[in-house]
């Protein structure tokens, strides 16, 4: 099927189904019936947000469309390309993200603007070329598709980050597909700093052929509603998804991850550290299901997800799920919900610590082992800088 | 004036009483011992003076440095120069031990009127006290404590020890779980840190650590009381009968 009949035919279902309702299984404890209630018609604008390159490889939407005078490819190698989704001809766009979600369908009905990343064969991208979404125009839907294929062999970082406006209210509905061949290595980041009464949805596919990797780490901050799901399928021998996370939720803010990592191969690898830190009444959701298909022997999984609550008001419903077909396989997963733990607070007190900064010291040693894992020197101070931020805020 | 002066000290830990009127008082330049058996308050006396809240002090008092301690919470009797040295060090995953150190370093200084330590400075600090305990650079580098063995964890508490140079320092059973090699280390270590300025109060069930560590006095902890106290002889006479003939004493 082309693309442009992919897109007729989500056109279709969506308007007869709509979003999804928490009668739907996987969409129990998110109600997004508040999203039908705004009119999304908000006139576009150019954005007046300021941005911080982490590369010089960079690209910039403004309220949903490129911005050709704020992106900047100069430096890209030699055979890599990198451009408007809308020019895509690759008839892979929207075969991978296939799920009949309402979101992933009025994402394909009605993208308006995205980034093609190819990268051919054997090419190495060495910067990470940072994709920077700005959003200060109020009650826009922005419906943004980004796909990134890499070649056999082929080198690629990607860093998405989201800026909202402070007060601003919008509706941010992504999807992003990536194509991982043989061989190839894709490592991909979310910031996501959305404006505080924003929504933010997104579905984040992945498909890996054999000894290849496929990295993500995502940060969420911001919007008061908003769920990723993460779906890897690994279909090749000896390769390998990483998909950690860390949200940090405050104030009413509702967000829900939801993961899928599908073994239809033997002799992959996946691991999921999944960190949530919690305050005021806000609400976290974690559902990971790791699914090991008859075939999939010698597979390693590990998934865990642990949640900090820093109010007596906030909660997590966390579900990891394990789904095993195959019969040698070393799968562990594992949940916890706890607070700050007293003995290590009284002992960075007894050395002279007062009890505030003791505790901001032991929630971002919590965070910490996320950020641990985030091996990208241009990503990793910002994530840093914005999870000593919050807690701040936070903590204070 | 004594530096820790312990009057009639009463505690109690879940409602249940532990100490019944301790009294003790150390001067600068002592080293005191406290052995006692098993559930007779060791931990406890440790754990009311570092001012864990979940101990209660009932009765009595503590002066520190003539201060009411009882007033000051666990990171202001740290800052004023009171320090544990824990039975059990606490493992701290995410935190480096350079950046724990770091922060309670700055703290006491800060609490003293001093300039915080910049990161060069610090370094030379470290430098300057890791010979002292023969700790490992490696061990800096790690989390706080996370994946020590026994030996490393109460070898790291006599480095913090040395880092933050405390007017009186408390070791809760730092021998227990030390072979001789590491008990020799920290003990070197402990006694590097011996001055006229400085009070020690070493809390043991045995009298092995009193080999290496030699104090001035000796005082045997029955039932949340003193019952006997004596020189360094004491320890030696406790090894060879035992608590028992105190045990009955105190009931």
């Amino acid at each position: 099927m082309d693309v442009k009949s992919r897109r007729e035919k989500a056109a279709e279902a969506f308007a007869a189904k709509g979003l999804p309702t928490v009668r739907e299984e996987a969409w129990r404890f998110m109600d997004v019936s508040r999203l039908n209630d705004v009119a999304f018609g908000g006139a576009w604008q150019a954005s007046s947000l300021s941005f911080e390159a982490l590369s010089e490889l960079v690209v910039v939407f403004e309220n949903g469309v490129w911005s050709a005078e704020k992106s900047s490819l100069a430096g890209l190698p030699e055979g890599a390309t990198v451009r408007s989704i809308l020019d895509c001809g690759d008839a892979r766009l929207g075969s991978l993200a296939d799920s009949d979600s309402g979101f992933v369908l009025a994402n394909m009905a009605q993208f308006s603007d995205g980034v093609w990343i190819d990268v051919p064969a054997g090419v190495s991208v060495d910067q990470p070329i940072h994709v920077v979404h700005l959003a200060d125009a109020a009650e826009r839907a922005i419906h943004y598709r980004h796909l990134i294929t890499a070649g056999a062999g082929a080198r690629v970082s990607v860093i998405e980050e989201y800026v909202g406006a402070a007060g601003t209210r919008y509706w941010t509905n992504g999807v992003t597909e990536v194509f991982v061949a043989d061989g190839a290595k894709v490592d991909h980041y979310k910031i996501q700093c959305e404006s505080e009464v924003s929504f933010h949805f997104q579905t984040l596919e992945s498909e890996l052929g054999s000894d290849a990797l496929f990295s993500n780490h995502t940060v969420t901050v911001g919007g008061c509603l908003g769920r990723n799901d993460i779906r890897g399928r690994l279909l090749g021998e000896e390769s390998e998804a990483i998909c950690n996370g860390l949200y940090l939720l405050k104030d009413e803010q509702l967000f829900d991850t939801h993961m899928f990592m599908d073994h239809a191969v033997p002799k992959c690898q996946s691991h999921e550290l999944y960190k949530g830190i919690l305050s005021d009444r806000a609400r976290g959701v974690f559902c990971g299901r790791i699914l090991v298909r008859e075939d999939a022997q010698e597979t390693d999984a590990i998934q865990s997800n642990g949640n900090l609550l820093l109010s007596r008001a906030a909660k997590v419903n966390t579900m990891p799920q394990l789904e095993i077909y195959a019969d040698d396989v070393k799968c562990t997963h594992g949940a916890t919900i706890g607070e700050l733990d007293e003995q290590a607070l009284f002992y960075l007190q007894t050395r002279g610590v007062d009890p505030t900064r003791a505790h901001a010291m032991l929630t971002f040693a919590f965070a910490n082992e996320v950020l641990d894992e985030v091996a990208c020197s241009m990503v990793k101070p910002r994530i840093e800088a914005l999870v000593q931020t919050w807690l701040a805020e936070v903590t204070e | 004036m004594a530096l820790l002066e312990i009057k009639e000290l009463q505690a109690q830990v879940e409602e249940k009483q532990i100490l019944n009127g301790i009294n003790l008082s150390i001067g600068p330049g002592e080293v005191h011992a406290i052995m006692g058996p098993n559930g007779s308050g060791k931990s406890t006396l440790s754990n009311v003076l570092a001012g864990n809240e979940s101990y209660e002090q009932t009765g009595g008092e503590v002066l520190f440095n003539g201060a009411d301690l009882s007033e000051l919470d666990a990171h202001e009797r740290a800052r004023e120069g009171l320090f544990l040295a824990f039975q059990y060090p606490v493992e701290i995953a995410g935190i480096s031990n350079m950046y724990f150190l770091k922060a309670a370093v700055n703290a006491v200084r800060e609490h003293r009127g001093e300039q915080a330590l910049d990161a060069m400075e610090f370094l030379d600090l470290i430098e300057d006290k890791k010979k002292m305990v023969k700790i490992r650079e490696d061990l800096l580098e790690r989390a706080v404590n996370s994946g020590f063995s026994g030996g490393e964890k109460k070898r790291n508490e006599i480095f913090q020890m040395a880092m933050l140079e405390p007017k009186m320092a408390i070791l809760d059973e730092t021998d227990s779980g030390l072979d001789i090699d590491a008990l020799r280390i920290v003990a070197d270590g402990v006694n590097a840190l011996r001055g006229p300025d400085r009070g020690f109060l070493v809390i043991t069930h045995y009298q092995r650590l009193l080999e290496y560590i030699v104090p001035d006095f000796v005082h045997v902890l029955v039932n949340g009381r003193i019952v006997k106290s004596g020189g360094k002889e004491l320890a030696l006479e406790l090894e060879e009968n035992g608590y028992e003939a105190f045990e009955g004493a105190a009931v």
